[in-house]
């Protein structure tokens, strides 16, 4: 058993570095009151959308991609490190020049298309020139997805979609959505939901509400499907199987979250441990005291572990596996252990850690969500007990 | 055109560089990187080069200095030559120089040999030079610009007032400044080829050298931090301060 990160990967996490360092610090650091004041403007999306065309020019931003739609075909894990590696830095724009785990990016779900589709929605997603949406989730169907109620008939030669998602996290803003509806009211999960790709514009597609989260973002949005006619060849992958194939993507995913995750929590771990060291009470650093440390140490044993299953978690789906508990594992591990590290780095900080100028405040809400996206908590736990089972 | 980069593995330059027992930067079984300088000088080879040239990589160092040679070489370097060898440590700039030069005689053919303009751990800025006099080749320093035309080396050599232009024949030994370009990122694909591209390394004799060539000398007899600044002088009094800054320049025979 080898648990060294192959040297391709070390020198490709060290090329990524610099380019964290020489092209997204400096305007990271030029919209530094803006960020303090946890404020996003269109200015600085501009910004962060200029620095995620040159992260794809250089093939970072779609290195998950096969070759074929200019990606890179990186692995799992090679793209896992990557994902780390950005969120490893503490830079709010990091988020911009890495696709996964962002639903914005390009999702190899969208390599079921048919081929000769490729070149109109798939490539211009890889050279970050469109954003895309991952339309599942419906106010009735959240964790129990299957029963979306946004339908789809063929008629003539086209589909057309009638329903409602919501929560649709870059649904105003995308140029094209891979939209889940049921086909076959009878079989549902089995063999009667499709994967279809939607153009922003088609006819009968609208954006209704922009929804504020916890975040502070309005990053998430209503689209409302009203005899929105979308081409006959739009579909991915095969009839019925769009559920399957949703999930399938979504498991094989699991380990960029959690990649994530474990880079936020490292990030934590290292800015908790210097202001450990620079912070004094009564005399000597706050880091000398034992209730300190034991946070500190919980949380980078917690890091440790979470990295060994992510890491084990990709090289399975490199494998070729389909590690169905595994990704759950991860999910569930990963993201409520983000939110313990969150919640004893604000305590370390004190009241700084409230402060929104402080370097803990925002993480702190923000990972809060991870909890809830892509699959709760919970259901994480169902996929496992069903794995024993049960 | 055939270009010789002269290239250094450093530890971390992010990182808190740590000392020795020996008074020296500790180098083995630290992070390191190739010297950020030093991407400027393999970049301006690059481009130099053009689709017919071949770019040589060359470094002095531990093992792990292998690294630095990786990095240039999938940036899109030709080959690499790694001078490795247990007699080197602790060398100094002169016999550095003297490595370096002897490796720089062995490429047949060589047209330019291009450095930056000091290292980013030892910032002694004088290995080129040492190199280019050993070699008996024209030195060029603080280039923010080079070009060859009909043979005929054009250098812009930054100076505190703007840039000298300077023209010298080839082959010659020029250092490079971080201002002459943006250096390229290693994708990928360029990770994976640099794997397949050639890699000499060579030991002191290898390069004809005698244990006298590579005896340092120069000695570290010890290290101290450098005295912390004395606190300055804070006026708050807005009505005082004028007065007291020209009392204090006048003083200072600025003004």
């Amino acid at each position: 058993m080898d648990f060294a990160i192959p040297q391709d990967y070390q020198d490709l996490l060290a090329s990524f570095r610099s380019f964290l360092e020489r092209e997204v610090r400096p305007v990271e650091e030029f919209y530094a009151v803006q960020i303090q004041d946890d404020v996003f403007t269109e200015e600085m999306r501009e910004a962060g959308l200029a620095l995620r065309r040159k992260s794809a020019e250089l093939g970072f931003y779609a290195a998950h991609m096969p070759e074929s739609v200019g990606g890179q075909g990186l692995s799992n894990l090679g793209s896992a490190l990557l994902v780390e590696e950005g969120a490893k830095s503490g830079l709010r724009f990091g988020a911009f020049v890495l696709g996964p785990p962002n639903p914005e990016a390009p999702n190899p779900i969208l390599m079921d298309l048919p081929e000769h589709l490729h070149p109109k929605y798939v490539e211009p997603l890889v050279r970050a020139e469109t954003t895309m949406c991952f339309a599942l989730t419906e106010p009735e169907a959240g964790s129990d997805a299957q029963s979306i109620r946004t339908t789809a008939v063929l008629r003539d030669d086209e589909w057309i979609l009638n329903g409602r998602k919501h929560l649709i996290t870059n649904g105003a803003r995308a140029d094209v959505a891979v939209v889940f509806a049921v086909t076959d009211r009878d079989k549902r999960a089995s063999g009667g939901i499709t994967a279809f790709l939607v153009e922003r514009g088609a006819p009968g597609f609208v954006v209704g509400k922009h929804q504020k989260t916890l975040a502070g973002d309005t990053n998430q949005a209503e689209l409302i499907f009203e005899d929105c006619r979308v081409p006959r060849e739009n579909m991915i992958g095969e009839l019925g199987y769009g559920f399957a194939s949703g999930m399938r993507f979504l498991n094989g995913g699991r380990a960029f979250i959690g990649a994530m995750c474990v880079g936020i929590a490292d990030h934590l771990v290292r800015i908790c441990t210097q202001y450990a060291k620079d912070r004094h009470t009564f005399g000597k650093p706050i880091g000398k005291y034992q209730a300190v440390q034991w946070m500190l140490a919980d949380s980078a044993l917690e890091v440790h572990a979470a990295r060994l299953m992510t890491y084990h978690l990709a090289w399975l789906v490199d494998q070729g596996d389909y590690p169905i508990k595994e990704s759950s594992m991860v999910k569930l591990n990963n993201t409520e252990m983000v939110n313990r590290v969150a919640d004893r780095a604000v305590q370390i900080y004190g009241g700084m850690g409230l402060l929104t100028e402080g370097p803990v405040e925002r993480i702190f809400r923000w990972v809060r969500m991870l909890r809830i996206v892509e699959g709760t908590s919970e259901i994480q736990r169902v996929i496992i007990a069903r794995s024993l089972g049960l | 055109m055939n270009i010789v980069v002269l290239v250094k593995y450093i530890p971390n330059p992010e990182g808190t560089p740590e000392m020795g027992p020996d008074h020296r930067l500790k180098r083995e079984g630290v992070e390191g990187a190739l010297d950020p300088g030093d991407e400027h000088s393999v970049e301006a080879a690059l481009q130099l080069a053009g689709s017919d040239g071949e770019v040589t990589l060359v470094t002095m160092g531990p093992e792990a200095a292998v690294g630095a040679l990786r990095r240039g070489l999938s940036m899109g370097g030709h080959k690499g030559v790694h001078v490795l060898d247990d007699s080197l440590k602790g060398a100094d700039v002169l016999v550095t120089a003297r490595v370096l030069a002897a490796v720089v005689k062995r490429q047949a053919g060589f047209d330019l040999v291009l450095a930056g303009v000091e290292s980013t751990d030892g910032y002694t800025g004088t290995l080129p030079m040492a190199v280019a006099e050993l070699l008996d080749l024209p030195n060029v320093t603080f280039a923010r610009k080079v070009e060859v035309a009909d043979g005929t080396l054009k250098v812009e050599r930054q100076t505190e007032a703007g840039y000298d232009e300077v023209e010298c024949p080839l082959p010659a030994v020029v250092t490079v400044t971080a201002g002459a370009n943006e250096p390229r990122y290693p994708t990928l694909k360029g990770i994976m080829q640099a794997k397949q591209k050639p890699m000499d390394t060579l030991s002191v004799s290898d390069l004809g050298l005698s244990a006298e060539d590579v005896k340092a000398t120069q000695e570290v007899m010890g290290l101290e931090p450098v005295a912390a600044k004395e606190a300055g002088e804070v006026i708050e009094d807005p009505e005082e301060a004028p007065g007291r800054v020209v009392e204090f320049l006048t003083k200072a025979k600025v003004i």
